[in-house]
């Protein structure tokens, strides 16, 4: 188990399993936790259930067994709307929309907060707009925003999905190894805005990963095989020491 | 390898049993036909251009069906497909929904033009419906499985957003599948115009009814003209829609 004494977690996960089909767990029994406003890896072999894992945690699939808990709310699979305040995903591929632009993909963030009435129309409230090319900004694509999706490059997309996410503004990031078709300079860039991002808005983010070049980036890491946790929080007591420095 | 040949040698059988039946192999009945073609096609020539006006204006009213009944069924078809995506609504609804769509799609264009003169009587107005209700049946369908082929990771991404329903349609379902969406209305669009061409015999307007007069009085110069008048309405729309497809679809899909 990966407590980390004094520090509240964003996430919590007790005794979690989940089988897509009767004949074998693809979960087993997996405890965590998330120190908040820490990046923490998942690290782990592929088949191991990283992805599982994160939807579980967003509340995408539903386990058979256990539940989790995002800063004191369990979390219930129907609930999309009352989850976004408190949990942003982001899947492999992004899941962003390719025909929309930059712009448009990033105001997504901001639906849950919207009614059905002008957002439909395309129409989004002023602060919402500016908010997003911020998120742009920050993620220094602002020159981009109305470019369309399948015009950009993969590290581009890559920003969008973060700005996305960023301006949904959750409390808890899940990212699935959405850095790891990148080359190791520009996966290292965007991993060091997402930390500076998580040490300035106290946003926590658990991101999975197989390629161990990158493991440094976490203050904190998550070991996942077979289904299981097999090591939890190697380096978090130096992360815990070494925050302040980063942020 | 030999189930590989045995399934098109039994369908040859199949077709070479069928045609027999149906006469084709008696020789002198085809060379009948074959002799007549020859007479038709000279009684054809040359083609009477006198009745251009007539004939031009009944087929203005035929792309004015068409056009008119794709884009109205168009409309109706895009809440029905959004009710009969699984992914959004329970079982009941979407399935209920298809069923619909399956039904209307079940009857043919020409029967939903009977349909539609017997309740508003003859003229383009029971065309345009007829073509409209064909149009929703089949395009309720294209669309509903077109929006249920989309990428799951979008739709969990922009779900986990706090997206509405109504939202995931507008900012995932519409954009991500506009290409399609596009291509099958058009591709609509130019069939509607072929199958309307003949709504005219059972007087649900258009150029029908000028084909079916010339051919019940054997005029088939006359006849000639508006053939060849529906060739280039053909030939343009096939050619507007390639502008269309090369204009507006996205490139990079």
């Amino acid at each position: 188990m990966s407590a980390i004494t004094g520090v509240e977690p964003a996430l919590r996960a007790e005794a979690v399993s989940f089988a897509y089909n009767d004949e074998e767990w693809v979960l087993k029994d997996v405890s965590l936790t998330l120190p908040r406003g820490k990046l923490t890896m998942l690290m782990g072999p592929s088949g191991s259930g990283k992805t599982t894992l994160l939807k579980v945690l967003a509340g995408i699939v539903k386990p058979q067994r256990g539940r989790v808990v995002v800063l004191n709310h369990a979390i219930e699979r129907q609930n999309h709307r009352k989850l976004s305040p408190l949990i942003g995903y982001i899947p492999q591929q992004l899941g962003l929309v390719r025909n929309l632009t930059a712009m448009e993909n990033v105001l997504m963030g901001a639906l849950g907060r919207c009614g059905n009435g002008k957002a439909l129309l395309g129409i989004f409230p002023r602060h919402e707009i500016e908010q997003a090319q911020a998120a742009l900004d920050l993620m220094g694509i602002g020159h981009k925003a109305t470019e369309t999706v399948f015009r950009m490059s993969g590290g581009e997309r890559q920003r969008v999905a973060i700005a996305r996410t960023l301006l949904q503004r959750p409390q808890v990031v899940l990212a699935d190894e959405f850095v790891s078709d990148l080359d190791l300079a520009l996966a290292s860039e965007i991993l060091g805005r997402m930390r500076r991002a998580a040490a300035q808005e106290q946003i926590t983010f658990l991101m999975s990963m197989h390629r161990v070049g990158l493991r440094d980036f976490g203050d904190h890491i998550l070991q996942l095989y077979r289904g299981q946790v097999a090591l939890g929080s190697t380096n978090s007591l130096q992360a815990e020491s070494t925050t302040e420095s980063h942020s | 390898m030999r189930i590989n040949l045995l399934i098109p040698a039994f369908l040859i059988f199949l077709l070479v049993v069928v045609l027999a039946d149906f006469g084709f192999f008696d020789g002198a009945r085809m060379l009948r036909g074959l002799r007549n073609l020859g007479i038709l096609t000279s009684e054809m020539m040359p083609p009477d251009v006198g009745v251009l006006p007539v004939a031009g204006k009944a087929l203005w009213e035929t792309v004015q069906m068409s056009f008119a009944g794709t884009l109205l069924g168009f409309l109706a078809s895009l809440p029905l497909s959004v009710l009969g995506t699984r992914h959004l609504f329970s079982p009941i609804i979407s399935r209920t929904t298809r069923f619909v769509a399956a039904a209307i799609r079940t009857i043919p264009v020409l029967l939903w033009a009977i349909i539609f003169v017997i309740l508003v009587g003859l003229g383009p107005l029971a065309g345009t419906l007829g073509i409209g209700a064909y149009t929703v049946g089949y395009l309720a369908k294209i669309y509903a499985d077109l929006f249920e082929g989309t990428d799951p990771e979008v739709i969990e991404a922009v779900q986990s957003t706090g997206a509405s329903n109504l939202h995931l349609v507008r900012f995932v379902f519409l954009p991500e599948g506009a290409n399609a969406i596009l291509t099958q209305l058009l591709f609509m669009l130019e069939y509607n115009v072929r199958a309307s061409s003949i709504l005219g015999f059972v007087g649900a307007g258009g150029i029908g009814f000028v084909m079916q007069v010339y051919l019940q009085t054997l005029e088939y110069r006359r006849l000639a003209t508006v053939l060849l008048l529906i060739l280039v309405v053909v030939l343009t729309m096939d050619a507007l829609s390639a502008w269309m497809r090369k204009r507006f679809l996205l490139s990079a899909q």
